[in-house]
């Protein structure tokens, strides 16, 4: 599958206009949310070929997110990676059960993030 | 012993403790109490028993030595009572018989007054009539009992103690005084003969002894001597007839043939005999013309004693030789004259006119065996009273013979003879006891006061009569009265003894019945104590167990717990500070919890805005940099990545410590953990040209564990042996299994660890050597996480070093490779399988 659209999704501006900055240098489109409700509007507008969610959001959490574009037939073969600082065991499951294909838990280097979504390429 | 129980009370709960001191307390004593008092219950009321039976003891002792005296005393009264009215008996008979024959000396008297003439004669024999009783042996026995009728006095005044006989109605007869009355002439020759009532005409001479009375008398030759109004009195003389007694079961009986017997043998001839008075007649001129003879038959003297009963009934019509209870008499020469058994008299041969000899006992017949002599010389011979006593029995020829008459003189069985012939010396009477056939016998004696003739040579007189008696006939009142007595004693004794077992029974009942109210009280007070208890360690040993448990729980980490407050009191109050510092740990723990947590959260975001910085632009997605900048970016980088290491470990260790760390246990083979193990740390390995030795036996089997976090912790000891041991190494990776654990080792040829630092490495933070640890990297949390993570497991590590190297032979060792192993205990599961 060929990546082109990406959604970044976490309310850290840092972290979100970084990963925007770099993905777009490297010929993606790069979008970014910075709450839930946006991330949820903005994937049903944009349908990205890849999600990369924070969990800790404002408005609605990511699992939250996860779940709702998981469950919605526009939304639900876009495969999402969560990046979240939540570490714990039961919140990575958490986050698995919500339908996230991958968990990273920061932090991660960008280079590994990149790795991370050029798996899902190559599906 | 008491050590033990102190020892296994101090392990008891609170509430068996309460129990059991509670019941020492008050059952204890209780029960002592109890047992003492119905110990002094039962003691006294046993005493009060023996009390009671030994006084029983001994009134019954008095009541029968009273009744046992008072018998002997009535005894010996009535004894002294009959034995007085019999001798008084015996007496007036005596006085009676002498009597008797002093009116027989009045009649020859008066007859010899008159002219001898036969008609005369013949009137005097038939006027002198005198009345014999008939034995009827159809009647004699109805006779026999003692008469009573009902007759009763009219006066009320007379009726104490009203006894009354009618007269005894026994069968007459008149029968002649005389057998026979003679008149005979100077020269012995009969002129007047009057017999059976008629005038015989067989006249004869009797100064021959042949034509005498049995051929037996020989007065006449006496009769010269006589003088005016002297009287010449025979002896008794008749016929002596036979008798034979025999032994039965029943006692002795009378032979059939034998003489008259009374009861015994009725049938019998009865004794005949004669008692002549002979006085001279004289004419008007007072010349003896010759002599009156009246021959008296013995049976009117044999009267006055075959009818006397010693008994209450008094007379009989038919004697009783076998009873014992009978009148006799004997003559001035001892000699029996009036028996019961008419065989006992004594009388003449009548072919012979001799004396028939008495009989004699079997010693005396021997010795007039031997003599030589006849019977009849020897007996006459015989010393009078010569060694009596029952021990000798009657000879056999005589009773054989029939020949059993009763000669008192020589009658050597029978010593009573011996004791009238003395008692009646002085012409006296008396009486004695004998033991005659095992029977206690009371014979009373009496003279005979007739001293007419040749009767008058002695005191003695005719001779004596005797009276028989048994003395248990005269007991028969006092042995009524001792009957009833011993009954009475008897049944008093026996309802002694019946009251004492039932007092004795009372006794051990009222002893029950307390034994009964004492277990009550003390089950009771059993129950009321355990209640108490319960009760009171209820209070104490719930809400403890209640803290303890919560106590426990909160230990575990589970942290909201709280109490129930259900007193004011030290308990109470203890719950209640006990739940205020479960709140205040439970913050806390929630507080740190919240740090941890948000703190590694909190602190991830920093990095990872830092890391995806500086990698990115290390990686060069940031456009080209110099070499030098990367290399100062470099260092940055491996900053943030030991930060990220320690924040995640950090974690880590805060929630193992806290006890919430999650473990997902399972039955894992221990190989696969060693092998995922290695392989995650293959490649670090070969960066450092280590070689990784596996010697894992394949029937290691499994442990029970979180794989993960298994894997977790051979990868921080292949990290930490990696590290820690110079290029080039050798780390040998080994496991075997016994029957209480699984060994994991971990060896290489190292740095080594020093010695004092062997337990210190396992503490937070600890690093070696800080130089080393910088090049090395690492957190110092890795052998904590992996401590807790096996004693979670029940498991435990332990490092060994330097290492020798004949143990270790298979590493090589040497210099700075000092080397260290890493043991890893985990228990093995109980259901495993290998």
């Amino acid at each position: 599958m060929e990546i082109k659209k990406i959604l970044v999704v976490d309310d850290e501006k840092t972290i979100s206009s970084y990963l925007q900055k770099k993905f777009s240098k490297l010929g993606y489109m790069a979008y970014a949310a910075n709450d839930g409700e946006d991330a949820v509007e903005q994937s049903f507008s944009i349908l990205p070929d890849i999600i990369l969610l924070d969990v800790k959001l404002p408005k609605l959490d990511g699992i939250e997110v996860c779940k709702r574009l998981k469950s919605d037939n526009r939304t639900k073969h876009i495969p999402i990676i969560i990046l979240s600082a939540k570490a714990q065991s039961f919140e990575i499951r958490q986050g698995l059960e919500a339908g996230a294909d991958r968990y990273l838990c920061k932090p991660v280097s960008f280079p590994d993030i990149l790795k991370e979504i050029q798996t899902f390429e190559s599906k | 012993m008491v050590r033990k129980f102190i020892f296994k009370f101090r392990e008891l709960g609170i509430l068996p403790k309460l129990l059991i001191s509670f019941l020492i307390l008050s059952i204890v004593p209780l029960i002592i109490q109890g047992y003492f008092a119905g110990k002094n219950l039962s003691d006294a009321g046993l005493q009060a028993v023996q009390r009671a039976e030994d006084m029983g003891k001994v009134n019954l002792q008095a009541a029968e030595d009273i009744g046992k005296t008072s018998i002997e005393d009535s005894v010996q009264a009535l004894d002294r009572k009959a034995t007085e009215s019999i001798e008084l008996r015996t007496t007036e008979l005596a006085m009676r018989i002498a009597d008797f024959l002093y009116e027989r000396d009045k009649d020859i008297l008066i007859l010899s007054s008159f002219k001898p003439d036969s008609q005369k004669y013949l009137n005097v024999y038939s006027a002198l009539k005198r009345d014999v009783i008939i034995a009827d042996t159809g009647t004699s026995s109805k006779l026999m009992k003692k008469q009573t009728t009902d007759l009763q006095s009219k006066n009320p005044e007379n009726k104490e103690s009203w006894q009354h006989r009618p007269p005894h109605s026994f069968k007459k007869l008149p029968k002649s005084l005389y057998k026979e009355i003679t008149f005979v002439d100077l020269l012995g020759q009969e002129r007047i003969k009057v017999v059976n009532g008629k005038l015989s005409e067989n006249l004869l001479n009797i100064s021959r002894k042949e034509n005498t009375y049995c051929k037996a008398e020989d007065y006449f030759s006496q009769l010269n001597n006589l003088k005016k109004g002297e009287i010449y009195v025979s002896r008794v003389i008749g016929a002596y007839i036979k008798g034979w007694l025999y032994k039965t079961p029943e006692g002795i009986k009378v032979k059939p043939e034998s003489a008259y017997a009374g009861k015994e043998n009725p049938q019998g001839r009865k004794f005949e005999g004669i008692i002549r008075w002979v006085t001279p007649v004289y004419n008007e001129k007072g010349e003896k013309t010759g002599y009156v003879t009246m021959a008296l038959d013995h049976t009117h003297v044999m009267e006055f004693t075959d009818h006397i009963m010693p008994t209450e009934e008094r007379f009989t019509a038919l004697s009783d030789g076998g009873s014992g209870n009978y009148a006799f008499i004997w003559d001035n020469h001892d000699k029996c004259i009036s028996h019961a058994r008419d065989f006992f008299i004594c009388g003449y041969n009548t072919a012979s006119g001799k004396e028939v000899p008495g009989w004699i006992s079997r010693p005396t017949y021997g010795e007039y065996k031997k003599s030589g002599l006849t019977l009849e010389e020897f007996v006459n011979r015989l010393p009078s009273f010569r060694a009596f006593t029952q021990k000798k029995t009657g000879s056999m020829e005589q009773m054989k013979l029939g020949n059993i008459s009763l000669d008192c003189r020589v009658l050597d069985t029978a010593p009573q003879c011996q004791g009238w012939h003395e008692g009646t010396e002085d012409g006296g009477s008396g009486s004695f006891l004998i033991l005659w056939s095992g029977l206690w016998k009371l014979t009373t004696y009496a003279a005979i006061p007739y001293y007419t003739g040749a009767y008058g040579q002695s005191k003695r007189g005719f001779g004596y009569v005797t009276i028989g008696a048994n003395v248990d006939d005269f007991h028969k009142d006092a042995n009524i009265a001792r009957t009833k007595i011993e009954s009475s004693i008897k049944h008093e004794g026996k309802e002694i003894l019946a009251a004492n077992i039932k007092t004795r029974e009372l006794i051990s009942e009222r002893a029950a019945h307390n034994l009964k109210i004492v277990t009550i009280i003390t089950i009771i007070a059993g129950l009321a104590v355990i209640g108490t208890s319960v009760i009171i360690s209820l209070n104490i040993t719930r809400p403890l167990r209640r803290l303890t448990d919560v106590a426990v729980a909160m230990s575990k980490g589970n942290y909201e717990q709280s109490i129930e407050v259900k007193s004011t009191d030290e308990v109470g109050k203890l719950a209640k500070s006990f739940n205020e510092m479960a709140k205040v740990v439970s913050e806390v723990d929630k507080m740190k919890s919240d740090f941890v947590t948000i703190a590694s959260h909190e602190l991830r975001t920093p990095i990872q805005a830092m890391l995806l910085g500086i990698s990115g632009i290390l990686e060069g997605f940031s456009g080209k940099i110099d070499e030098e900048v990367k290399e100062d970016l470099e260092l940055a980088r491996v900053g943030i990545e030991r930060l990220m290491r320690l924040v995640t470990n950090f974690l880590d260790l805060s929630r193992i410590e806290a006890r919430k760390f999650e473990f997902n246990i399972a039955e894992t083979p221990v190989a696969d953990i060693i092998d995922l193990a290695v392989k995650e740390l293959s490649e670090l390995a070969d960066m450092h040209n280590h070689v990784i030795i596996k010697n894992i036996p394949t029937d290691i089997g499994n442990i029970k564990a979180d794989k993960d976090r298994m894997i977790q912790v051979i990868v921080n000891l292949l990290s930490n042996a990696i590290k820690y041991t110079p290029e080039g190494g050798k780390i040998i990776l080994k496991a075997n299994r016994t029957d209480e654990e699984v060994l994991i080792c971990v060896a290489d040829n190292g740095y080594g660890v020093p010695v004092w630092a062997k337990e210190e490495i396992f503490n937070k933070f600890f690093q070696a050597d800080s130089i080393i640890s910088q090049t090395v990297g690492g957190t110092g949390l890795g052998l904590t996480i992996t401590r807790g993570i096996l004693e979670k497991h029940g498991g435990s590590i332990s490092c060994e070093s330097p290492l020798s190297e004949e143990e270790f032979s298979d590493l090589p060792l040497g210099y700075e490779r000092k080397g260290s192993i890493f043991i890893i205990r985990l228990p093995v599961p109980r259901s495993s399988s290998t």
